[in-house]
């Protein structure tokens, strides 16, 4: 009972990292970037490549991330700003930021083969006991310490730093932003960055149990999506956390508590369920859970 | 010095609009340095058009807008609000999701490092309206829409602009809050701000303003003094503004 409790929080965290990594640029930019999953799966396979070289793990994810970044903020500016100039309104991104993510997909898939090649263990061979009841390997428990730690850091920097205030500022009113001299486009790119960074966090703890394969951005950009829609973190990044924790909970609930195949659909009839009772997400501000609780912060 | 770095805005030939139109043509204006001068005109007419252009919030536009001497019409909007213009926009359009303080500080954004600067602009703001220094903690949504307009003039003169561009302050507000507005842009004119106030009401034009254009259909139509605009009354509220 409490094992998949334990480990779907783990696989959770992962998600909900996605997740965060989706709403983030969604919130700054007002565009879903479907290349997000292949983010994620760029610093899983440049990790394992540097590690596979016989450097250490750390720099091997260090250099993963980094690239994570830079492909990031290529998307933004190859598949998403010269969209939004012609029209902020349209929905050519949607076509242009899926043809990014086939593009790096087919990249990885040509540079790497399309088969797994191996990742360095980081925590995945420690493992902790939480009395009888249930054990998580260490790897899961950084997955979740990061997860927690990248949501305390984003509403930190948004709600106490000039820049994040700068950022909520564009996210409510780009035009207004602009008018008293927000240049747009920068935040736009350190959006993205910071989302790409926090993409390929989710690849580092996710790494050591699937192995680096260049079509890992395709699942884990689903569940990633799916995280953000069940908590609302289209209006509040942070809630696509507690989304994916849910779809973590989910996930491995049916399939401690059904059967091993139920892991693949009983998730989206929990998304089909939500959406249907709160549109928005069950964490954002108009779900029915937190409706009451803003207007007692308004006050 | 050049006679236009003598105003603190000087349009000439403007045409600007939306995809395949202009919607404002040939517009020339002046507002010299302390000048208050007013844009009114009926809905439709271009006002806020002519405002958006200054700002650079409008792409397609061509002719010469000079402010303090700088020609901005091929700069970016966050260029020329650094301490060219500011605007009070349309409809206010705060940051609903922050407070009082952070929206005045997110006006003068260029003034960052200096922040000495900064809290005296503050300051100024709060000594022209008092209200707004009790709620500096609160969420700008809270406010009433008289308080809102404050909130969005403050924040327009937290950048200390060469010009401030307001559009319409007086809309939707009850008489004692467009009293507040109009008593606060006169303090502002004694101040010597330069200033120019789009407007359809043409009692609170007449009170602010050394001077009045008048807009219909995209272009400026005519020029008079406040004097002559109170004089004529109703026939040019029926000529121009009905
Ligand atoms: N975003 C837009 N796209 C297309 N046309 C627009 C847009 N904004 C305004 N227009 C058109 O431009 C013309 C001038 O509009 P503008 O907003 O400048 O008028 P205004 O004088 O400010 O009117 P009001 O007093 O109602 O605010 C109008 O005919 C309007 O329909
Ligand atoms: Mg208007």
């Amino acid at each position: 009972m409490l094992q998949f409790v334990a480990s779907g929080i783990a696989i959770g965290c992962v998600y909900g990292m996605i997740g965060m990594a989706l709403a983030i640029t969604f919130y700054v930019t007002r565009i879903i970037n479907f290349a997000q999953g292949q983010l994620m799966m760029v610093t899983v396979m440049v990790t394992a490549e540097v590690t596979g070289l016989g450097y250490s793990a750390w720099l091997g994810v260090v250099a993963g991330l980094a690239c994570s970044c830079i492909i990031g903020v290529l998307s933004y500016l190859i598949a998403v700003r010269p969209i939004l100039a012609f029209n902020r309104f349209g929905f050519g991104w949607l076509v242009s930021t899926l043809g990014f993510a086939v593009m790096v997909e087919n990249g990885a898939a040509w540079l790497w083969g399309p088969t797994s090649i191996p990742f360095p263990t980081i925590l995945n061979n420690t493992s902790v006991h939480f009395g009888e009841a249930a054990v998580l390997t260490g790897q899961q428990i950084l997955a979740i310490a990061t997860a927690l730690i990248a949501a305390v850091v984003f509403e930190v920097v948004r709600k106490r730093t000039l820049f994040g205030k700068i950022g909520m500022a564009t996210a409510a009113d780009p035009e207004m932003a602009s008018a008293f001299g927000v240049n747009t486009t920068t935040v736009a790119i350190v959006a993205f960055a910071a989302s790409a960074l926090l993409a390929g966090l989710a690849g580092v703890m996710i790494g050591p149990s699937t192995f680096a394969n260049p079509y890992l951005g395709d699942t884990f950009g689903t569940y990633g999506f799916i995280a953000m829609m069940i908590g609302g973190g289209t209006e509040r990044p942070v809630a696509a956390l507690y989304g994916g924790i849910l779809l973590g909970l989910s996930a491995e609930g049916a399939n401690a508590l059904i059967n091993s195949r139920a892991s693949d659909w009983f998730p989206f009839l929990v998304l089909a369920l939500i959406l249907v009772v709160s549109p928005r997400g069950l964490f954002s501000s108009q779900s029915p859970l937190m409706r009451r609780r803003v207007a007692a912060a308004a006050r | 010095m050049s006679t236009a770095a003598t105003h603190a805005l000087d349009i000439a030939g403007l045409n600007a609009g939306y995809g395949r139109f202009d919607v404002i043509r040939d517009i020339a204006l002046r507002v010299g340095k302390g000048e208050a001068v007013g844009l009114l005109g009926p809905n439709g007419a271009g006002k806020t058009t002519v405002l958006r252009s200054v700002m650079g919030l409008i792409r397609q536009r061509r002719g010469t807008i000079r402010v303090a001497g700088t020609d901005v019409v091929a700069m970016a909007p966050f260029r020329i609000a650094r301490g060219l213009a500011a605007m009070a926009p349309e409809g206010r359009r705060l940051f609903l999701d922050q407070t009082v303080e952070d929206n005045l500080l997110l006006g003068g954004l260029h003034l960052r490092r200096d922040a000495a600067r900064q809290e005296r602009l503050l300051a100024s703001v709060y000594e022209l309206f008092p209200v707004l220094k009790g709620y500096r903690r609160r969420l700008s949504a809270a406010l009433s829409g008289g308080e809102q307009q404050m909130v969005a003039i403050g924040r327009m003169l937290m950048s200390d602009p060469e010009i401030m561009l307001l559009d319409e302050p007086s809309v939707a507000l009850s008489p004692v809050a467009v009293d507040i507005v109009v008593r606060a842009l006169i303090e502002l004119r004694k101040r010597g701000a330069s200033i120019l106030l789009v407007e359809q009401r043409i009692d609170v034009a007449t009170r602010v303003c050394d001077r009045l254009y008048i807009m219909t259909h995209g272009e400026v139509v005519e020029e008079m003094t406040p004097d002559t605009a109170r004089g004529a009354g109703m026939s040019l509220i029926n000529k121009y503004l009905g």
